[in-house]
Parts: structure tokens; C-alpha cells; sequence
């Protein structure tokens, strides 16, 4: 407990406070050991900075979502520090990186995002409804307004289409302003228009709002709206690409599969 | 194929199904632990009669009337020269004659306290015989051999931790006499839970009897004729004075008392029954919940051409191998709880060796009940499986939610509530208490069972009220614990019925007894006038007992009753039997006969009183003539002195008379002893002081009860206390299988909701929150349960009330304190139901939650 407050108290993010959301160094994640141990995370070093569009990329099994994972304090490292603003979280109990989780992270699943038996709004004030906190009125109407939900507050997730489920999501996602949000192929079940409208709403909390934001995402056009993409193989960033378009990450991606296979 | 399917699906669900099995385990186990018992207890019983039965026994006559009444506190006996009469008979081995009575009490000078069962069962006192039929053998000690020594037997002796050379006083309706313990005889055979004592012949027959007879001959044969021949010859050798039996017939008259063991076994398959229905609710909520969760594989499975027929029987072949295994093991269960309960009878006293019997029966009813009530329960699931669409593969949402609850059943459940309501009333405004009481059977079943369909429509709005306050006292765990209640309202409903079961029992039960106790108070109250009671554990009250409480100071007078088997034939020519309390005049002052007609001075001065029912049954009006027959050819007419009013339990069905008027048929000599004492304060005097004056001079007779009023009331208070305790005792496992109810609706909801609580983790809900979340869900499905079951159990209690008002229950009585209590114990029930798993979830990995699909 000590130690781990300690640890808390003296160790900088190295990526200096104000630039990074959340930094890893040297993160390594096994699972299993002996003959049936597999790598997830080799060894990988990331910043995620703040105010900043960041979009993960990478071949099926790449380590993507064990790398979100474990940036956002669920899952815990084999090896390697990560911090979460200034807090280091490798490390934390249970209790601390649930509070952290509650009070500056956000979350944005592929699916089953939404408490079934909670209404839009019920689900959109939820985090901060566990917390004991006090939706910021103004803030919630606007969030709402900008996911274009306003006459679905009252309906439960199962009336709503996967889009507008989706949307809703996002909506929970910023209604509590979180440090910094991860999603796990936010669009990865919504039809190419619903998936814009989400991508589109991502993109403009970032830049109206300096909403940190990370995406893992297979679609090129999904990367295309953030702002630096990584590229992520066998547990190890390959790559990394600056506001990229959906083209310039499509050849990329090209690229890279010619250079797996080769 | 499918059958290839099911057993791996059960298998894969195995932990799914550990509640439900450990339902049906109960339940057979309940049911054939039951039949093991009385089996067993049948067999050892049986065998016992057998082994002491002798070929041919001769035991004085006894007729209907006359059957076990020790007239004039004397033993029925036969005369001693009727050993040698029997002896002399050719096939016969050995006569011999014996002494054994029941109306003798044995005391521990040191302590001035009874020795021997407390339990109802009788102490034996005779002459130690050693002929082939004795069950006991001498373990230490000597067989008595002079008029001072008394043998006990071993298991007496341990309980009343009295030895070799130990006093014992034996107090019979002649005397009183010491003794010193000479030797200690165990039973060889089941002990039945008596309490048996000998002494020498001649001591026995002086001390017991009053004179040199015996109470029966046992007589062996010596092989060359049968029992009947021998029976035939015996009974023309003693003439028509005697009863002769056969072995067969000695061991059919003992099996007849043997009663209690049916009664025994007939509440406690009935609760069993009630288990067994509770386990059902159970089954059917875990299969609900596996059909639900495999929506979309079910949904699949039908889109790849699988037919709604085998749909459904793959869920069916499910619960058939639930069944098959629950028997299994519950059969196995019951046999340990066979064992349980033969050590419970031994703990009271009663020693039931030799081996378990369970012969084809017990397997067979284990089987067909485990599997039947299983494959049953699981029917509506499979139905339901079957009617999953193929459509379900392709949708995406976490849980299934319910169907709207149909109109068929708000209307089906309201009809019946309606209509089982309405019965409750009729039965409470029922002029006669039968009807009403075939009003009130209707009316409870049918108001169960509208309930029961009514409970998913009724959670919805009772737990909207209830959990209201939970959002504003918990925060979101309380508003996500009161959704999560009512977001299944079909399950809620089958878990809370399961709880609601006992509990109305329960609390129908608790009015009913509470009632009781009230009812007999305010009577005792209203009509009892004596001050003091005194009654007998064992036998009558000798001459001396009486003689003794009349010599205590500050009494105006001790009145007494005897009580005396009779046919009453009314001038409408029908014979009814039943008996005649016979009492000292003075019994007007003791107890208030309620009037309707005549008088009570006139009943005991030549006359007789009848009930108010009996006298409009047989058209009687006072000065009408009943013929009272008291067996023997002892017979008289009595006229009708007083009609009592109906409604007093203390007069109703009682036909009093005085001594005086009963001795002109019977002579004294051969009347019963008294087995009741009345006694009442001299004016002015002190009615404590004359209490303890009146118990120092009955200090000799540890074997009486002396009580005032306040002493009395406690008595019936304690004796219905024991009657509700039992009650408790065995309802108190429907309401554990309710529990196992609770912690399975909500062991699976957990599991079911993996994803969601996964989610829940992830945007911060801490583990406490978590936690508190299901165990509030518990508590609100406990305390529905219970609101539904004392709510019910009210209705029952009051209107079982009003039914028996007439027959004495006059009194309504709520127990408000025992129902507040179970409601608080409800709540507890929810919060120990929810620890595992609200642990369970706690403990769930979040990422794993996330992932699964
Ligand atoms: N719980 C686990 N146990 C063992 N191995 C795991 C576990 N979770 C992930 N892995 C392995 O770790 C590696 C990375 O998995 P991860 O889920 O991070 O991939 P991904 O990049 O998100 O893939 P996808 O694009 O398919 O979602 C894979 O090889 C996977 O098999
Ligand atoms: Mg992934």
C-alpha cells in the first residue's frame, strides 16, 4: 500500500504532465506461460496526448484491445509502468483504479454498451449517477443535442437501432468529461452512414471540446478521422502515421500486409 | 443427436443446476427419508410385538366401554386360580401368571421427582416373570427377591441417573412404597420408550394390584396343537369372563396403538409435499433462465432445421436427467435422514434397532416423484424453447426481455383470487362450522394458486412501490437493484411464490394458534371460577390424593372429576359414544356453564347438561330422558337439566352430571378415579397462600400438576407453543427450499448478466456497490415474497378464525409481533441469499465479463 502510494507520489509521467492522457512504457503482457504462452504486448512504449484523435490499427490479434486494456486500467501488465495523467496505475488495487475509472476514464464498446433496463438518459448519467456526482446540467443538454438524441431520452436501449444505441454510448462516454476515452471498434457493428454520424460526433468533441480519445478500429475510414494512427503488430508498434486519410492508411495497410506475408 | 445435445448441455450447465438439484434432493429426500422411517419403525415394532407375544395370553374382559379404564383406580384382574386352569390344559407348557400395570408412578425419593418418559408414553410398573416373551435380560445387578427390591430398567435408569442400590418409590392409586434398585434389565429387543419397573410377584400383587392376582397368563405351548386349538381349549377352560388371544392377535392389538407413527408420517409427507411444490417454483426458474440464456443457440439450432418438437424435448431431456440424478441422490439423502430421525425417536426414548427397511417401495416413489415433478416443472420452459423463432439467432440483445405478462393470466389469476377470496368469506359468515370449513379448504387452495399466477403482474407494481426508496436511499446501486427486480417479472414472480408458500403457511398457522391461546384465556376468563387445577401425569387421583388436597388450608372446597365412557341414546332413538363428566356438585361454582336452557344447579342435582349443538342435532328440550349406557349392563335415564350455549370450548361436547347421580347406575367402588381436581379459595382468604398450602399438601405426588389460573393459561399457552414450534420446525424447510430459490434466481441472474456487470465494472461501479446492488435485488424479491405470503396467510389465519368461532376460537388474534418478525427475517433471508452470489460478481473478472458473448 505504501510502496504503491509511494509510487503514485514520485513517479513522473515521463511524457510530462500537461502533454500526455495516458503514457506506457516497456508494457509486456503475456498470457498463459511455458509451451502455450503468448505475447500480446511486447515490450511497448505509447504516449496518448492530450486533446488528441488516436486511432489504433493493426491485423486481427495484434494486441490492440489488450493494449486499450490495459491503458485503461482493466486489465493489469506483466511488465512495464503505465499512468493514466499523472497517476501511475500499475500497480493499483482494485478500489483505487475502479475510482480512477470512474472519475477519468470513458468507455465506448463494440457492443453491449447499454444497461437494458435503464433508459437513454438513465444510461447517458449513469457513470456519473455510481460516482454521486451531479450531471452538469448544461453540459449533458449540449452532449445530448450534439449526439442528436433528444426525443430518445426516455426510450430503453432495445428500442433503439444499433446506431442510436451506439450513439448514446458516445453520449455516456462525454456526458461525465472524462480524461481521456477508449473505444474497442466503437463502429464496428454500425452501417457505414450511422458509423460517420459517430466518428463525425468523436471528432468534433475533440476538437470543439479537447476530448481525448482513443480508438482501436480494422477501418481505414474510421482512422481517417483521427489525428495519428498506430500501428500495431505481433505486440509491437510498427508504425505510426500523423493525420492520416482513409487513402493514405488504406496503403498502409497494404503495405504492411505484403510485409507480413513476405 | 439430440439426445447427444442434451446431456452435453446439462453437463455444461451443471453448475446452473446445482440449486435445483439440491431442490429435488430435499424433496426426495423429505419423501423417502419418511417412508424409510416408518418402515422401519413398523418392522421393529412389529418384531417386537412378535417376539413378546406369548402362544395364548388370557387378559380379563374388556369391552368398548370398559377398554382400559382401571375401575375404581383397581387393575382389571383374573383371579389366581385360573393359572392352575390353564396350566392344567393339555398342549400346554408353562402358565404363568403376570402383573403389570400402568397407573403407577415411580419417584426419585432424593429429588421428590418423577422418573420416566414425559413424552406420552407409559410407565410400567409389574412383577419381574422371566418367561420366554421378557423382553429385557438382567444386565447388573439381581432380579428382586424380597419386598423390598425393585428391578429398572437400563435406559430409566441412565435418563433419572439412578444405579445398583439407588431408592425408588413407587406410588400407585393404594399406597405408597419404597424401594431399593437391585438390578438394572435391558431391553433385548426395541425399547418402545415405556418406562418399566419390577418387583417381586408377591410384592407386586400386594402393592400393585391389592390383591393376590394377575393382570394376564401367558401361556406357551408345547408344539402338538396350534395357537387357535390352544386358544379354543383355554377359552372353554376360563369361561366367558376373559379375553383369550392368540400371538397373532396380541400383536395386531399392539400394532393398533401404533397410531402416532401413521400420524407421524402423514404431516411429514405432507410437508415434504409443500417442499416438494416449492422446489418445483425452483426447477422451473432455472430452466426459464437456461432457455432464456440460450435464446440465440436455440435460435439457431431452429434456423439449421431443428423442429419445435425437438427443441423442446432436448429442454425436457434435460430435466429428465436432472430428475433421474436429484432421485438418486435424494434417495440416497433420505436414507441418512432415516437414520436422523430413528436417532431423534431415541433421544425421546424411543429405540429403534435393526436395519433400515426399504423395500421396492421407497425406491420407486423416490423415482417417480423426483422425475415427475421435474420433468413437470421444467414443461412451460420447454415450451417456450419451442417457440423460439429462428429469428432470435440473428438478434443482439444481452438479455431477452420478457414478453408483456399476458392478459390471460391477469384475468386467469384474478378470477381465481377472486373467486378463492370470496370463498374466504362465505366460509367466514358460514352459519355451520363444516361447511365453512369446506368453504375455507376451497378458498385457501384457490387463492394460493391465483397468487401464484397472479405474482409476475403484481411485482411489477409492488416492487415499483417497495424499491422506491431504494434509488433515494442507496443511490444507483438501490435504482439499478429495483429495475434489475422488476426487469423479470415472470421470475420474480415463480421465486417470490416459492418463499410466499411458507410463509403463509406459516402466518395462517401463527393467527390460527395465537387465536387459540387468546381464545381458551378469555374463556378460562369468562367461565372457569376455580382458583386452583390439579391433573395427573400418570393414572387417576387415589383416595388419598383427594383426601390430602381437601385436608389443604384456606380452601372452601376441592370439587372432582371422573370421566366415564358411555353410549347416550336420545328419545330420537340414536345412539351416540362419548363420555360423562361426572363432578362433585360444587363444579358450578369451579366452571360457568353457559345457559341457554335450564340450569346448572339442576344438572347436578338429578340431571345432566348437553350441548347446544347436541340438543338441536337430536331435537332435545329440558326434561327430555337420555338412556346412558356405561357398559356391563349398567344403565339409567337422566334427564336433560341444561342446554349450554355453543361456543366454549370448556362445555362444548361435554355432557356434565354429579358423582351422585352417575354412582345410581355405577356403584363407586367400580367408578374411575378422578383426573381432574378443582379447587377454590375461602372467601377471604389469600389466594397465593392457599395455593402453596394446597401444593405442600400434594408434595408427596410429584406425578400431579398443581396450578392457579395464571399457571393454567400458561400450560395451554406452552402446549400450543409446542403444537406452533413443530410447525415452525418442519415448515422452516419449504422455506429453506424458497431460499435455495432466491440464491438460484440470483445466482443465474448473475451469470446471466455477466456482460452487464462487466460494464457496469468498467464505468466505475465499485465492488461494494456491486454487492449492495444484488443483495438489495434479494431483499426486494424476499420482502415481495413475504408481503405476498402474510398477506395471505392473514386472510387464511382470520378467516380459519371466524370458521371456528363457534367451535371455541372465539377470540381473533394477530400476532403483529411474529408477522413484523417475518418480515425482518424475510429481509435477512434476502440478505443471506444474495452473500454468494453478490461474492460471485464481485469477484467476476472485468475484462472476462466484457468479453464473453
Ligand atoms: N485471455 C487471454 N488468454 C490468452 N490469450 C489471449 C487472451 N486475450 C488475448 N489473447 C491473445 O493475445 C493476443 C492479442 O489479442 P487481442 O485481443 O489484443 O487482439 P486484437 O488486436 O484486439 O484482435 P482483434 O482485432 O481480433 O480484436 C492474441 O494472440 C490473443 O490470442
Ligand atoms: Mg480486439
Amino acid at each position: 500500500m505504501t510502496t504503491a502510494t509511494a509510487a503514485v507520489q514520485t513517479s513522473e509521467n515521463p511524457g510530462g504532465p500537461s502533454a500526455n492522457a495516458a503514457s506506457a512504457r516497456l508494457v509486456t503482457k503475456a498470457y498463459g506461460s511455458g509451451e502455450t504462452r503468448v505475447t500480446a504486448l511486447d515490450a511497448v512504449d505509447v504516449d496518448i496526448q492530450r486533446g488528441r484523435f488516436t486511432a489504433i490499427m493493426g491485423p486481427s490479434g495484434s494486441g490492440k484491445s489488450t493494449l486499450m486494456h490495459c491503458l485503461a486500467g482493466l486489465d493489469t501488465v506483466t511488465e512495464g509502468r503505465i499512468w493514466i495523467g499523472d497517476t501511475e496505475i500499475t500497480g493499483l488495487k482494485d478500489k483505487q483504479l475502479t475510482k480512477l475509472r470512474r472519475d477519468k476514464i470513458g468507455f465506448i464498446f463494440q457492443s453491449f454498451n447499454l444497461l437494458p433496463t435503464l433508459n437513454a438518459l438513465e444510461n447517458i448519467t449513469l457513470p456519473m449517477d455510481i460516482a454521486g456526482r451531479k450531471a452538469d446540467q448544461a453540459w449533458l443538454e449540449q452532449v445530448v443535442e450534439t449526439v442528436g438524441l433528444a426525443d430518445r431520452l426516455k426510450h430503453r436501449p432495445t428500442q433503439l437501432s444499433g446506431g442510436q444505441q451506439q450513439r448514446v454510448a458516445v453520449a455516456r462516454a462525454l456526458a461525465a468529461r472524462p480524461e481521456i476515452i477508449f473505444g474497442d471498434e466503437p463502429t464496428g457493428n454500425l452501417d457505414s452512414r450511422s458509423g460517420s454520424e459517430v466518428l463525425t460526433f468523436l471528432r468534433r468533441s475533440v476538437d470543439e471540446l479537447a476530448q481525448t480519445i482513443v480508438m482501436v478500429t480494422h477501418d481505414p475510414v474510421a482512422a481517417g478521422y483521427a489525428d495519428r494512427v498506430l500501428f500495431l503488430a505481433d505486440g509491437v508498434i510498427v508504425d505510426e502515421m500523423h493525420a492520416p486519410t482513409a487513402d493514405s492508411v488504406l496503403e498502409r495497410m497494404r503495405r504492411f500486409d505484403g510485409k507480413r506475408t513476405s | 443427436m439430440l439426445l447427444k445435445l442434451s446431456l452435453r448441455s446439462f453437463l455444461a450447465h451443471k453448475g446452473r443446476m446445482v440449486l435445483s438439484l439440491i431442490a429435488v434432493v430435499l424433496s426426495v429426500a423429505f419423501v423417502s427419508g419418511t417412508l424409510v422411517f416408518s418402515n422401519t419403525a413398523t418392522a421393529t415394532f412389529d418384531k417386537l410385538f412378535a417376539s413378546t407375544a406369548s402362544d395364548v395370553a388370557v387378559q380379563p374382559k374388556t369391552d368398548k366401554l370398559s377398554a382400559g379404564q382401571d375401575q375404581g383406580g383397581k387393575t382389571p384382574v383374573i383371579p389366581a386360580g385360573q393359572v392352575a386352569e390353564v396350566a392344567a390344559q393339555p398342549g400346554v407348557k408353562s402358565a404363568t401368571g403376570e402383573v403389570m400395570v400402568e397407573n403407577a408412578t415411580l419417584v426419585n425419593p432424593a429429588t421428590n421427582k418423577s422418573v420416566g418418559p414425559t413424552s406420552g408414553a407409559p410407565t410400567l410398573v409389574g412383577a419381574w416373570t422371566p418367561t420366554p416373551g421378557n423382553p429385557l435380560t438382567i444386565t447388573s445387578g439381581q432380579a428382586p427377591r424380597d419386598s423390598s427390591q425393585i428391578m429398572l430398567d437400563a435406559d430409566t435408569a441412565k435418563k433419572a441417573k439412578l444405579g445398583l442400590g439407588s431408592p425408588l418409590r413407587v406410588i400407585t392409586t393404594i399406597g405408597s412404597y419404597d424401594f431399593t434398585v437391585s438390578g438394572i434389565a435391558t431391553f433385548t429387543t426395541t425399547n418402545p420408550g415405556a418406562a418399566m419397573a419390577f418387583t417381586d410377584v408377591p410384592t407386586a400383587q400386594r402393592d400393585l394390584l391389592g390383591s393376590a392376582d394377575f393382570t394376564s397368563i401367558e401361556t406357551y405351548g408345547d408344539g402338538s396343537r396350534s395357537n387357535d386349538q390352544l386358544k379354543a381349549e383355554i377359552a372353554s377352560a376360563v369361561g366367558g369372563g376373559f379375553d383369550v388371544k392368540t400371538a397373532a392377535e396380541q400383536k395386531s392389538d399392539g400394532s393398533k396403538n401404533l397410531g402416532f407413527l401413521d400420524f407421524m408420517k402423514y404431516a411429514m409427507l405432507g410437508f415434504a409435499g409443500i417442499s416438494l411444490l416449492v422446489g418445483g417454483f425452483l426447477i422451473i426458474n432455472t430452466f426459464s433462465m437456461l432457455v432464456a440464456q440460450r435464446t440465440r443457440e436455440i435460435g439457431l439450432m431452429r434456423a439449421i432445421g431443428s423442429s419445435r418438437r425437438q427443441v423442446n424435448q432436448s429442454v425436457l431431456i434435460e430435466a429428465l436427467a436432472l430428475g433421474v440424478l436429484g432421485s438418486t441422490l435424494g434417495l440416497l439423502a433420505g436414507l441418512g435422514l432415516a437414520e436422523i430421525l430413528i436417532a431423534l425417536m431415541k433421544s425421546l426414548g424411543m429405540n429403534l434397532q435393526g436395519a433400515l427397511q426399504i423395500g421396492w417401495t421407497v425406491p420407486v416413489a423416490a423415482y417417480a416423484i423426483g422425475i415427475v415433478i421435474t420433468v413437470l416443472a421444467a414443461w412451460i420452459p420447454a415450451r417456450r424453447a419451442g417457440k423460439i423463432s429462428p429469428m432470435a439467432a440473428l438478434r443482439d440483445h444481452g438479455t431477452p426481455s420478457e414478453a408483456r405478462a399476458n392478459t390471460i393470466r391477469a384475468i386467469l389469476g384474478l378470477v381465481l383470487t377472486a373467486g378463492g377470496g370470496g370463498l374466504l368469506v362465505l366460509a367466514a359468515t358460514a352459519k355451520k362450522a363444516a361447511t365453512g370449513g369446506s368453504y375455507l379448504g376451497l378458498g385457501v387452495l384457490l387463492t394460493l394458486v391465483g397468487f401464484v399466477v397472479l405474482g409476475p403482474l403484481l411485482s411489477t407494481g409492488v416492487i415499483r412501490v417497495l424499491g422506491a426508496l431504494l434509488p433515494a436511499l442507496f443511490g444507483p446501486s438501490g435504482k439499478l437493484a429495483q429495475r434489475n427486480a422488476m426487469r423479470n417479472p415472470r421470475r420474480t414472480g415463480a421465486t417470490a411464490a416459492a418463499l410466499m408458500i411458507g410463509l403463509s403457511l406459516v402466518t395462517g398457522a401463527s393467527v390460527v394458534t395465537s387465536s387459540m391461546v387468546s381464545s381458551a384465556t378469555a374463556q378460562i376468563d369468562k367461565s372457569v371460577g376455580a382458583d386452583y387445577i390439579v391433573t395427573s401425569r400418570t393414572g387417576g387421583m387415589s383416595p388419598a390424593i383427594v383426601q390430602a388436597a381437601s385436608g389443604a388450608s384456606g380452601l372452601a372446597h376441592i370439587t372432582e372429576q371422573k370421566i366415564l365412557p358411555a353410549n347416550i341414546t336420545t328419545p330420537d332413538g340414536k345412539t351416540t359414544e362419548t363420555q360423562v363428566d361426572a363432578s362433585s356438585p360444587t363444579f358450578v361454582d369451579d366452571l360457568h356453564l353457559p345457559v341457554t336452557a335450564g340450569s346448572p344447579q339442576a344438572a347436578f342435582s338429578g340431571g345432566i347438561s348437553v350441548d347446544q349443538t347436541f340438543a338441536k342435532d337430536h331435537n332435545l328440550s329440558i326434561g327430555d330422558k337420555l338412556a346412558i349406557d356405561y357398559g356391563k349392563g349398567r344403565t339409567q335415564s337422566v334427564p336433560v337439566a341444561l342446554i349450554t350455549t355453543e361456543g366454549n370450548s370448556l362445555s362444548d361436547h361435554s355432557f356434565n352430571t354429579s358423582i351422585a347421580t352417575v354412582t345410581e347406575a355405577v356403584p363407586a367402588a367400580d367408578q374411575p378415579l378422578p383426573v381432574l381436581l378443582l379447587g377454590k379459595a375461602a372467601p377471604g382468604a389469600d389466594v397465593e397462600k392457599s395455593l402453596s398450602s394446597l401444593q405442600d399438601a400434594l408434595t408427596a405426588y410429584p406425578q400431579l400438576s398443581v396450578k392457579d389460573q395464571a399457571g393454567y393459561k400458561q400450560i395451554i399457552q406452552s402446549q400450543v407453543d409446542q403444537l406452533l414450534y413443530m410447525v415452525y420446525g418442519l415448515l422452516g424447510l419449504a422455506i429453506a427450499v424458497a431460499v435455495l430459490g432466491v440464491v438460484n434466481t440470483l445466482a443465474l441472474s448473475v451469470v446471466e448478466r455477466t456482460r452487464e456487470i462487466g460494464l457496469l465494472r468498467a464505468i466505475g461501479l465499485s465492488r461494494r456497490q456491486l454487492r449492495r446492488m444484488i443483495r438489495l435485488e434479494s431483499v426486494v424479491i424476499a420482502l415481495f415474497g413475504a408481503l405476498l405470503g402474510t398477506g395471505l396467510g392473514l386472510a387464511w389465519g382470520i378467516s380459519s378464525q371466524k370458521v371456528l368461532a363457534t367451535q371455541g376460537l372465539d377470540t381473533l388474534t394477530v400476532p403483529v409481533g411474529t408477522i413484523v418478525v417475518i418480515l425482518l427475517l424475510s429481509a435477512l433471508v434476502g440478505l443471506g441469499a444474495a452473500l454468494l452470489p453478490a461474492f460471485r460478481a464481485g469477484r467476476m473478472n472485468v475484462l472476462a465479463a466484457i468479453a464473453t458473448d
